[in-house]
């Protein structure tokens, strides 16, 4: 239902943005996380703009990514990896596992999954990727736990958030 | 993996506005497969562009200079010593040391302005190509931004903050060439350490060895991204070599001078190069600032030998260039992203503040020992350019980018002859517009116009009398302006072809020319250049891309005189075709054929130069993601033409007159070089 609302908000966002000349670029990340049941894996799919994300690069390294090279997914990767983690009830990391990502023109979405880990295990959650690069990065994070979506919103101020 | 999906076509539906942004032009699109990045949208005009790491790393490079031939049409050489400053030729310049080509490496200038050798002395042997991260061009005078010697064209390569791997690299190679490097760059505090070291010994295919050797390195800490954080950086190079000028052809076919022979044993050099410097940069949703402060400490030592005996039959011809100097400048700038009635529009004020106290001269030598002092000068050049440059999208196929750029500079030259000293100052305003219409069906169309300048030798603006032969001469303007319009097409219109062309003309007020007497840059007569460009890039297949260039120009003076309009090594045609593998497993390699063509070597345009075709090669092998090995090969169908050529008189020991002649510098033989590189 959230994810519903969350969906509606966002069609009319972008109609909005694509109707009218933009004051301001809009700058997004999209975070779904939820448990397979088949795999007993938690999964987390990332999806971000693209253009954020080669900005991102660019500015850190002065340099052209090609994430189709597996030697620049691997720069991506060190950058996501450390500022996207989730901490355990102990408050230590859960193993997170690189998958891989898909690029288009227009996102770039980037898959990871907890391997033989429930949700619950999940404690806190520390998302900070785009949002220390750029100042108005609005990260969102869907969690799907049982039949409910549960929507967490992040930005650098407020990039750790407790799940209990 | 099946799971729940995000909203992606709803962000991507969100982009269906994404410009460039403004707050950083330089940024491009990631390469979503492999290809280069598209200018469309992004480029103010049809010959501009950006290259990649990856694309200047699986370049052929004699020498570091070469990196800068990743710009279409633009041909780089060597008439000496590896030490010298490279000879530049684009869009129909003969740009000898680098005149009309702005180079700069993070912002620090390094065209050298009054310097002993020549207007606009471009040495780049302190490049380190493992820190080179991209290199972005432009041709024309269209942008304000781009002050001295931008006419022709502007060159700017950018050091990486941080590294993505780690390298060290060991190179050998045919012809005493030996090179290693290391560069790595580890976190420190809350900011990165980037540090480079590199040595360097070549000694060319020469009977009198060049013994080539350089020290080089860089240091630089940096905190942030370099949009929104701050970097400090020292550099140290230091080299010393021989030189084996430029040759007579009448020698060489009389089989008294071999190929790769030097008349004078004693030509060389010795240049060492410190700078500090740093940048700072700010960039929020509504604005960006940059500044960048630089001091740079250059020295050279040249002794060259042209004429051999024809001034001096006893002693010969031998001359000394000593210059000394330090360079000191700011350079700041501010953008604003407004949005007047909905537009979006970007303006950016800027200033270049640049500061030198040159001490230089000309003596006469032999055997590097000074014989008589013809000047010496201390030069105190101050310059001071303002500029406001407006990018307006007007709609989603029509933007504009308008500039003005206003210059002041003064020169003040204190001389062995009080009549060649003196102070003078000059002022230019430069105009530029660029109107850029599309994308239309994946094709963009430019119109630029733009008003342009270089400054000239300091030295001339007070020169009254010729120091060597005491005759009066008169005085030359401190600013020379150049204007130049263009038509141009990019279009990627054909799934993984980027194409463009553009036609194009440039008129200077007064030309800069080689006098390969004095060894110097003079300020000559009016010229008009035409040209055109064709620039392909076509990326089949993942693995392979073919680069296809090709650029003529038609360049003449404007003036009537009786010797002829044509203009002395104004290069003509240039073409280069490169065939680039990568990811071929563990293969790599590249292959490059780049056509110099002829040139006229005298105004009446009854000698030419021949053309020169050079092709050069490397394969790369990796053994694992750390370890690869390289071979390069130069030149690989050893050609015997010219690295290039002039037509003056000179004399040889034993000539009882001066003879008219071709001197010419051999393309370096075929040699391999073989390199192991290791990441980590």
């Amino acid at each position: 239902m959230a994810r519903t609302r969350f969906t509606i908000a966002l069609a009319a966002a972008l109609v909005f943005s694509s109707t009218a000349p933009q004051a301001h670029q809009f700058h997004a990340g999209i975070t779904d996380i939820g448990f397979n049941q088949k795999t007993g894996s938690t999964e987390i799919v990332h999806t971000y703009m693209t253009h954020d994300v080669e900005a991102l690069l660019g500015e850190l390294y002065q340099r052209q990514f090609d994430l189709s090279r597996p030697e620049d997914e691997a720069i991506l990767r060190k950058y996501v990896e450390k500022q996207f983690f989730i901490l355990g009830p102990d408050q230590r990391r859960l193993p997170i596992h690189w998958v891989g990502l898909e690029v288009n023109v227009d996102s770039v979405t980037i898959y990871q999954e907890i391997e033989d880990t429930p949700l619950s295990q999940a404690a806190r959650i520390h998302q900070d990727v785009l949002s220390d690069f750029i100042a108005d990065q609005a990260n969102t994070i869907n969690i799907k736990q049982g039949g409910a979506i549960r929507t967490l919103s992040f930005d650098h101020k407020s990039a750790d958030q407790n799940l209990r | 993996m099946t799971m729940l999906r995000p909203l992606p076509c709803a962000l991507a539906a969100l982009l269906c506005h994404a410009n460039c942004r403004a707050d950083d032009p330089v940024i491009q699109r990631i390469l979503v497969e492999g290809a280069r990045a598209s200018q469309l949208g992004v480029a103010d005009s049809a010959n501009a562009g950006t290259v990649n790491q990856n694309q200047l790393e699986m370049r052929t490079v004699y020498r570091p200079g070469e990196l800068l031939e990743a710009t279409p049409g633009l041909v780089v050489s060597q008439h000496s010593g590896e030490g010298k400053a490279n000879q530049f030729y684009l869009r129909g310049f003969n740009l000898d040391h680098g005149t009309d080509l702005r180079t700069t490496v993070d912002d620090m200038p390094v065209n050298q302005r009054s310097h002993a050798h020549g207007q606009g002395w471009t040495d780049l042997n302190f490049l380190i190509p493992e820190l080179a991260a991209r290199l972005d061009y432009k041709k024309g005078p269209y942008s304000a931004q781009e002050g001295d010697f931008a006419s022709a064209g502007s060159a700017a390569v950018t050091y990486a903050n941080r590294l993505t791997k780690n390298v060290a690299t060991v190179s050998v190679g045919q012809n005493g060439y030996a090179r290693t490097a290391i560069a790595a760059s580890p976190d420190l505090g809350r900011g990165t350490l980037l540090y480079a070291l590199e040595l360097v010994h070549n000694d060319g295919p020469f009977t009198h060895p060049d013994d080539y050797s350089k020290v080089n390195g860089v240091l630089r800490y940096s905190e942030g991204y370099a949009n929104n954080g701050f970097s400090i950086s020292a550099m140290a190079y230091r080299a010393k070599w021989n030189s084996t000028d430029q040759i007579p052809e009448r020698a060489v076919d009389a089989g008294t001078l071999g190929r790769y022979d030097a008349v004078d044993p004693s030509d060389g050099g010795a240049s060492r190069r410190l700078s500090l410097s740093g940048v700072w940069r700010r960039t929020a949703t509504d604005s960006a600032s940059k500044v960048n402060v630089y001091i740079i400490r250059n020295q050279l030592e040249l002794f060259s030998n042209f004429t051999y005996f024809l001034d001096d039959p006893v002693n010969g011809d031998q001359f000394s260039q000593p210059d000394r100097r330090v360079t000191s400048g700011v350079n700041a700038s501010h953008t604003w992203h407004l949005h007047p009635a909905g537009l979006e529009n970007d303006l950016v004020v800027g200033t270049q503040l640049q500061n030198d106290n040159i001490f230089n001269g000309l003596y006469s030598t032999r055997d590097r020992q000074v014989l008589s002092v013809t000047r010496a000068d201390h030069v105190v050049e101050t310059s001071l350019g303002l500029f406001v440059e407006n990018h307006t999208r007007w709609s989603d196929t029509f933007r504009t980018v308008a500039g003005l750029r206003a210059d002041d500079y003064r020169f003040d030259v204190r001389s062995t002859l009080p009549e060649n000293s003196g102070r003078s100052n000059a002022r230019l305003a430069s105009p530029s517009l660029n109107l850029i219409f599309g994308p239309w069906a994946l094709t963009d169309f430019y119109l630029n116009f733009g008003d342009g300048f270089h400054s000239n030798d300091a030295r001339g603006t007070v020169t009254t009398v010729d120091p060597k032969s005491g005759q009066p001469v008169g005085t030359v303007p401190g600013l020379v302006r150049s204007h130049g319009m263009e038509l141009g097409v990019r279009t990627e219109i054909v799934p993984k072809l980027q194409t463009s062309l553009s036609l194009y003309r440039l008129d200077f007020d007064s030309e800069l020319t080689f006098a390969g007497d004095a060894g110097t840059t003079e300020a000559g007569r009016p010229s008009r250049r035409y040209g055109v460009e064709f620039s392909n890039y076509y990326k089949p297949l993942k693995w392979l891309s073919v680069d296809a260039d090709l650029a003529f120009a038609r360049a003449r003076s404007r003036d009537d005189d009786p010797v002829g309009n044509y203009i002395p090594g104004a290069v003509e045609g240039v073409g280069q075709l490169a065939l680039t593998v990568d990811q071929l497993g563990a293969w790599s390699g590249a292959l490059r054929l780049r056509y110099f063509g002829p040139r006229p070597l005298i105004e009446d345009n009854s000698v030419r130069s021949k053309a020169s075709l050079t092709l050069n090669g490397r394969i790369g092998y990796r053994f694992s993601r750390d370890l690869q090995v390289e071979l390069e090969a130069f030149n690989l169908s050893n050609r015997r033409d010219s690295a290039i050529d002039y037509y003056y008189a000179s004399q040889l020991q034993g000539e009882s007159a001066p003879h008219m002649d071709i001197h010419f510098h051999p393309l370096e033989a075929r040699s391999l070089r073989l390199t192991l590189v290791k990441n980590w």
